[in-house]
Parts: C-alpha cells; structure tokens; sequence
C-alpha cells in the first residue's frame, strides 16, 4: 500500500491546509504532485499517514477544496 | 543625506530586510513551488509565510486572498479591468493617483464612465455624502485612495465602503501610502479589494505589491500563464492565487517584505503614526510661521491627515526648491507626485509641490535641519 495524498488545488492551500492538521494534531507532508488526472496536470497533495479521513473532512470544513486523494507509491 | 522621499519609497529600510533578500537568494535560490525537491518547496514556504503575514496584517480571510503583484500599480490594473466592461460606472475620489487614472482612462476609451467624488479634508460627513451622489444606476466600483499621497488627506473609505454595501456595489482600497501607518481591516471594514506597495510604509523591497482580496474569482485575469498547477490545460486555472500569478515570483523581494511586515508589526503601526505624525505637526507649525512658505492644507490633525505634508515658496517652483534641498544633502519629492487630479484641487496643478514625508528611522534633528534649509532657501 502506497501513501495517501489529499490532493489540493495550489500550494497555497497546500500549505495553508498543512499548518491547519498541524493545529488539530494531524501530521501532513507537503508533495508535489507530477501529472495527475484529477489535477488536470502537476500539483500539490498533503500525504497524511494517519486519520486521512478527518483530515480530508477537516480541510473541506476550513474551504479548503479537496480534489480527490490517490495512494501514492514510495516510502511512507 | 536627510531622506524625506518616504512616501515614494522608504529609505533605508530596517536591516532585517537587507538580511532577508541576501539570506532568501541563497537559502531560498530554486523556483518557488514549481519542483518537489525541498529548495523549491521551502522557497514556496517564505512565500506562504508573507502572505500569512499580510494577511493579518489587513485581517484578510486567509492566505489564499493576498495576490502578490509587481507594485500596487499593477495590483489596481488587475481590479479594474478585470472587473470595468462597457457601459459601466465608476466613482472615484477627486485626488486619485495614476495608478488609478491612467488604467480608468483607458476603460473610459472603451466605453466605462467614470465620476470623480469631491474630498473635503477634514469633513468626512460631506466626502461620503459626495460620494453618495455621485454613484448611478450603472456604478459597478468604487474607488478611493487610503489617503493622498499628495496632501495625507485620509479618506473615510470603512464609510463608503459602508455606503457602497448598501448599494451593492464592491469598493477598491488603494491603500499604497496608508498599508504599515493606518489600519485597516479587511473583514471589519467589507472593502472587496485592496491594493498596497510593499515598498513604502511595509519597508519591503521595490517590486512587491499585493491585491488583497477574497473576490479574485469575480476577476478577469490581467496575464495568463504557467503557474505550476494543471498544466495539461490551456485554461488558466481558477484557484486563488495561482490565477493572478502567472509565472516566477518575485521571491527575494517577497522575503524582504516579509522581513518589512514584521518590523513593522514589532514596532506597532499605531506607534510609527503617532512618531511620523508628531513630526509632520512640528513641520508644519513651523512651515506657517515662515514668511513666504505656502501650505495648502489646515493644520493635519493626526484624525484626518496621513503623516506627509507638500508646500511650495513663493517665487520658486518646486523642482527649484527640490534641487537646492538635494544640493543641500536633503531628498524630498517635487513636482506632481503622479497625482494631477490631487494637484487641480489646490491649484498646484502648474507648479507642482514639494512634498515631505518622514519614516520610522526619522529624527527630529532632520526635520530641524529641513527648516533651517528652508530658510536659507528663502533669504537667497
């Protein structure tokens, strides 16, 4: 099983969405994200090894727009 | 020399801002964001860091509002033409800058109309009322300066920003000559865009500017192109920021206006006004005490006036005086500031001004030898 990335529409959010789980203890990691169909191209996502699902339901609460999430291939 | 070019630029700037610019080109040296490797992504996160700070600064909603733009010039270009077609109407303040201007001028060929909205210094009541009947069936933005770079003239624009939400119509901050000094809210005040100068009262480096604003999807685009974000597609993408920064940033000056917001948010904005207000008040009672000196407006209550004060002498014009000041190791600003529309209001359209603006590293021992140079001027 790869990484899950939330995938978000600019770094800004990315980052902006970062610090947020980070307040609600929630560890992200920034990735940038090559060529994704649900990015419509390269990308920002937040890999978020563990509770991924609130984080995902977090970040929409804040207006923070989730694009989809992927399970990325590589180290956790 | 004695620097009192401030409202033009501030000079010098607060040494964690050399330190920023020089520290980001090395730290920071790959492209903001645009590659996964960790000097991309932290350089992207100096970046963020600003716009946090900006974005409380002026308490925008979030990070994703600060747009950051060449200057404010370019930030109001970006307002008002994305958002002025033909037939529209817009008012705006009777001392607006070029910045303003010069971009409306070009709409008004293309069919937008356009109001100017008489200030009264000193009188908001009578401003907002101006600007009250000057708005039409058709007005679709309202426009007014923070405060005049020309004369300090501080407009009530929380007030006709209040006016212009009664009405439905979205009112445009430029607030180039008040961002650092006067404060602003963005979420109190409901001003839709606000546009500043990195390079003045915030101490950043030339080059930065910001439109601050959590309406930039109601916005056309200005430039298009790759922003490091869907780049299968042609469209330029719709999420904010990215949609009004097409291309690399700016990223040591950015790291330099950061370096500038938080100076001046340790020093307090309030506590830099009331150092550069006291200074403008001492100037001026000592200016209208001179024989031959010529001021233009009512002594600048710190209540209604911006900390900068323009004169001339009689019998000299003001590129004159600004020359024999330099000679005198002593930078101002003549001539017409940019501002024509400010200059016709007081007559000074022809001859100009010189205008005075101190800093927070302004001395009062400047502002004496200001004076003392100004009297010599006048005896010659």
């Amino acid at each position: 099983m790869g990484k899950p990335l939330i995938l978000v529409s600019s770094i800004t959010y990315a980052m902006k969405g970062r610090d947020l789980l980070s307040k609600q203890g929630i560890s992200a990691y920034l990735e940038r994200v090559p060529h994704i169909e649900a990015l419509g191209g390269c990308g920002y996502g937040l890999n978020v090894p563990r509770h991924t699902d609130e984080a995902e339901e977090l970040l929409q609460q804040a207006g923070i727009r989730v694009l989809g999430r992927i399970d990325k291939e590589g180290p956790q | 020399m004695i620097y009192l070019d401030n409202a033009a630029t501030t000079y010098p700037k607060p040494a964690q801002v050399y330190r920023s610019v020089q520290s980001a080109m090395r730290k920071f040296g790959a492209n903001p964001g645009r590659s996964g490797h960790k000097m991309s992504i932290d350089a992207a996160g100096e970046i963020f860091r600003c716009r946090s700070a900006l974005a409380s600064l002026v308490g925008a909603p979030g990070e994703e509002c600060v747009i950051f733009t060449a200057n404010c010039t370019e930030a109001s270009n970006i307002v008002l033409k994305g958002l002025l077609k033909p037939g529209d109407h817009v008012v705006v303040s009777c001392m607006e800058h070029n910045a303003v201007m010069r971009p409306l001028q070009v709409l008004i060929n293309k069919g937008v109309t356009c109001t100017q909205a008489q200030v009264y210094p000193g009188d908001n009541d009578a401003t907002v009322n101006a600007f009250r009947n000057a708005l039409n069936a058709n007005t679709r933005l309202i426009v007014c300066m923070h405060a005049s770079n020309v004369w300090g003239v501080r407009m009530p624009v929380e007030r006709i920003a209040a006016l212009g939400r009664e009405y439905g119509i979205p009112m445009m901050v430029d607030a180039a000559q008040s961002a650092g000094v006067l404060p602003i809210d963005l979420k109190d005040s409901g001003i839709d865009y606000l546009t500043l100068a990195g390079h003045k009262s915030l101490y950043g480096p030339m080059g930065t500017g910001a439109l601050i604003t959590a309406k930039g999807d109601g916005l056309d685009t200005l430039i298009e192109g790759g922003t490091g974000t869907n780049s299968v597609s042609f469209d330029q993408p719709p999420s904010m920021p990215d949609r009004f920064e097409s291309g690399t940033p700016n990223m040591p000056g950015i790291a330099g206006l950061r370096a500038g917001i938080e100076f001046v948010k340790a020093k307090k904005p309030e506590i830099i006004f009331r150092h550069e207000s006291n200074l403008i008040l001492y100037l001026y009672d000592n200016l209208s005490r001179i024989n031959g000196v010529k001021l233009y407006m009512p002594r600048p209550d710190p209540r209604y006036f911006a900390p900068l004060l323009s004169f001339n002498i009689e019998g000299k014009s003001s590129e004159t005086v600004g020359q024999m000041l330099d000679h005198n190791g002593i930078a101002v600003r003549s001539g017409l500031h940019c501002a024509p529309a400010a200059h016709k209001v007081c007559g000074t359209l022809e001859t100009g001004a010189v205008r005075v603006c101190p800093s927070a590293f302004t001395r009062k021992e400047e502002i004496d030898q200001l004076i003392f140079t100004i009297r010599k001027i006048i005896r010659k």
